[in-house]
């Protein structure tokens, strides 16, 4: 169990940014919101990081896939709200397509059966 | 309000430079940690220990402002060549087929419209909207094939700038069916209503329109500019030198036109626009090299 852990969790990591589209897809949000949704997702298991979180929002801002604004002053301060943009939503329609196509010839490859 | 999270995160940011940057995202963090320590707090947390599992969650403050410096020097020409997405052959078919097609269409419509050919009002009214139908059928087309520097366009907004183009054409082809026949009022008022049905799309569209180029267009054209961009008091000084050339031409041109004849006006006109191209060469291009200081 402790060997397969980093694996799963380097799995993860590695669609960090294809993540956070798909739950932008639902709508804008901000920081906290999006790392909740990914952590009750997740079930607690294996999270992604928030440091990795905010490192990958600016990289998705200066790619243009997100957009960024400042939300009303609520208590203690302004919400920054990312909002996806349409090459956001191409790139991730490209990922996930790339994903269910490597999904397949790795389940091929590792010998994996559906029920197993 | 847990006041411990300001203290935890003026500890973090200890050290760090401060840049517009680095402000910016302590400000994000901040509001994102109160929210995680609200939500501890309810699970039974005191304020401080909440504040502390918040900000522990968080990692290394170098994490988040690690850049990812991913510049590789490549010619715009070399990257375009890289990231070159050739049209879709059916695409590239359908969208020559509508052009010709459109173009018949309104050839017809205007000979009708002159009378040349019969049918009058109606037929000018059918063309033209049929010519409306098939340009816009090619713009929503357009707006949805990737290109070698932007992604496809969603649908429904592509079918949006379609239905757009094709109120602002249907609402010519009405005015000019009203045209060919005043006596049918309700011509005019279709292509009025039409018309600012289509402007607002185009504005709700334009408004809520998002990034639609690739990131290795965003790279390339981040960070350029051209001189005036960077330093505006090199804009500044075009703009006073532009109108000391300009006033001081209508002055002298006034004067000898007065005095001699009025064509020399005309020579004055061709010395400031040769003065002021000049100008505008040795100010925009000129010291290139100075600017970079």
């Amino acid at each position: 169990m402790t060997e397969t852990d980093p694996f799963a969790a380097d799995l993860l990591r590695g669609n960090t940014d294809t993540i956070v589209l798909g739950v932008l897809r639902g709508g804008d949000s901000y920081g906290f919101e999006i790392h909740k949704a990914i952590r009750e997702a997740a079930g607690g298991d294996h999270e992604i990081k928030e440091a990795t979180l905010y490192a990958t929002y600016r990289r998705l801002e200066k790619d243009g896939l997100v957009e960024s604004y400042w939300g009303d002053e609520s208590q203690g301060g302004r919400r920054k709200y990312y909002r996806i943009t349409d090459a956001g939503r191409a790139v991730y329609r490209a990922r996930v397509a790339a994903w269910v196509a490597t999904r397949r010839i790795i389940d091929t490859l590792l010998n994996v059966k559906e029920s197993a | 309000m847990n006041t411990h999270i300001h203290r935890l995160l003026d500890d973090a940011f200890e050290g760090v430079e401060t840049t517009a940057e680095s402000r910016e995202l302590k400000e994000e963090v901040r509001t994102n940690l109160m929210a995680r320590s609200a939500e501890l707090e309810a699970s039974g947390l005191t304020s401080a220990s909440a504040a502390q599992q918040a900000i522990d969650e968080l990692g290394p403050i170098e994490d988040l402002l690690g850049t990812s410096g991913r510049s590789e020097a490549m010619s715009m020409a070399e990257l375009h060549a890289r990231n070159k997405v050739r049209p879709q052959p059916g695409f590239v078919v359908r969208t020559t087929l509508l052009s010709v097609g459109a173009a018949v269409a309104t050839t017809l419509a205007v000979l009708a419209g002159f009378d040349v050919l019969s049918g009058g009002s109606a037929a000018v009214l059918g063309l033209g909207l049929a010519a409306a139908a098939m340009l816009g059928f090619v713009t929503a087309d357009s707006l949805r094939q990737e290109t070698s520097t932007n992604y496809p366009m969603p649908t429904a907004r592509a079918v949006g700038y379609g239905l757009a183009t094709f109120g602002v054409l249907a609402s010519a082809a009405s005015f000019a069916a009203f045209a060919a026949d005043t006596g049918r009022v309700v011509l005019a008022i279709v292509g009025g209503v039409l018309l600012l049905a289509a402007l607002g799309l185009f504005s709700w569209l334009g408004a809520t329109q998002t990034n639609r180029h690739k990131q290795w267009v965003r790279t390339t054209t981040a960070g350029s500019g051209n001189r005036f961009e960077r330093d505006e008091d090199a804009a500044a000084r075009y703009g006073i030198y532009s109108g000391v050339i300009w006033v001081a031409g209508i002055g002298v041109g006034i004067a000898l036109s007065i005095l001699f004849a009025w064509w020399w006006s005309l020579v004055v006109l061709g010395v400031c626009i040769v003065a002021s191209m000049l100008l505008l060469a040795t100010m925009l291009f000129g010291s290139k090299a100075k600017a970079n200081n």
